[in-house]
């Protein structure tokens, strides 16, 4: 029986997924954006947005609008890289399941 | 962890990548409104430019008027298209559809507002082909922003301008007037109006799904 991958523990946190998934799709999203799609706390938000920039998986940008600080998050390559064999893992596991 | 429940929730997260692909590609970008404006300043530019010479005969006169008519309305609605599209687009993502999209209206108005003029002060422009140029400029960036957003209904505005462009080269000041006039209409106001229903019907299913 051929080995099942494991799982990139920093990709399979729910809202880390969720932050992934939704940046895949955009070129880059505000804080605020980010919050209204997952529903989560700014704390909670924030914690998680830390540790995907720390492993390299977003970027991000702090800037002010009109005296406001925004900052704008990215998915980096790495992270796009990261999320494409997230999913590919994904896939073996549930097929060697279902196998 | 038995089988079962870890497939579940390897299931789980399957579906939580789709749904939060899907919500980021969902841009909750509104062009509706665009549509309807443009569509109102090109009535306001037309009948501003007739009016002034003599409101009787707008037919034969909406080209001869004012001459700020049109320069004047149309940076207006430049301004004001900016104005509402930076406050409207404040806390949305940007997408590559979306820039995509405002890079060819972009593009195009700035080809007009150079175009116009120049051919104006030279004195190589009449009405058919202005006319001509309108519906033909319009109708390339409805129908590269329609294959850009996979939306039938802006492509098939796209065909009415193009159609436009071809009738008005055959038709009497009269004709192509009225060609102009149902064009706009149809592919500004109607298509806009609709538009802005659709666009409303996604976010309130998108408020649902939240």
């Amino acid at each position: 029986m051929p080995e099942l991958p494991e799982l990139n523990p920093v990709v399979h946190g729910k809202l880390r997924l969720a932050l992934l998934s939704l940046l895949a799709g955009v070129e880059e999203a505000e804080f605020t954006w980010l919050r209204l799609k997952t529903g989560a706390s700014d704390g909670n938000l924030g914690a998680q947005l830390l540790k995907l920039e720390e492993a390299g998986y977003v970027a991000v940008e702090k800037k002010f609008v009109e005296r406001k600080p925004q900052s704008l998050y990215r998915m980096t390559e790495t992270g796009r890289e990261a999320l494409t064999e997230y999913v590919r893992a994904l896939k073996l596991l549930l097929g060697g399941a279902m196998g | 962890m038995s089988i079962n429940t870890e497939e579940m929730n390897l299931q789980e997260r399957v579906n939580l990548i789709e749904s939060m692909i899907a919500e980021g590609r969902r841009t909750a970008e509104s062009w509706g409104w665009t549509f309807v404006l443009w569509g109102i300043a090109y009535y306001v530019a037309i009948f501003w430019a007739a009016w002034s010479v003599r409101p009787w005969s707008w037919p034969a006169q909406l080209f001869g008027g004012n001459h700020w008519a049109w320069p004047i309305t149309m940076l207006s609605a430049v301004a004001l298209t900016m104005v509402i599209g930076l406050r409207g687009g404040r806390g949305k993502p940007n997408t590559g559809a979306g820039r995509a999209v405002s890079s060819i209206w972009s593009a195009m108005g700035v080809s007009m507002l150079l175009l116009f003029p120049a051919l104006s002060i030279a004195g190589k422009i009449d009405h058919h082909s202005f006319i001509a140029i309108v519906a033909a400029f319009l109708g390339t960036a409805n129908g590269a922003c329609g294959v850009i957003l996979k939306w039938r209904a802006e492509l098939l505005t796209a065909l009415v301008w193009w159609i436009s462009s071809v009738l008005v080269c055959f038709g009497t000041e009269k004709q192509i007037m009225t060609i102009f006039l149902i064009a706009i209409f149809l592919s500004q106001i109607v298509f806009g109006v609709y538009a802005m229903v659709s666009e409303a019907r996604a976010r309130r299913q998108e408020g649902n799904h939240a």
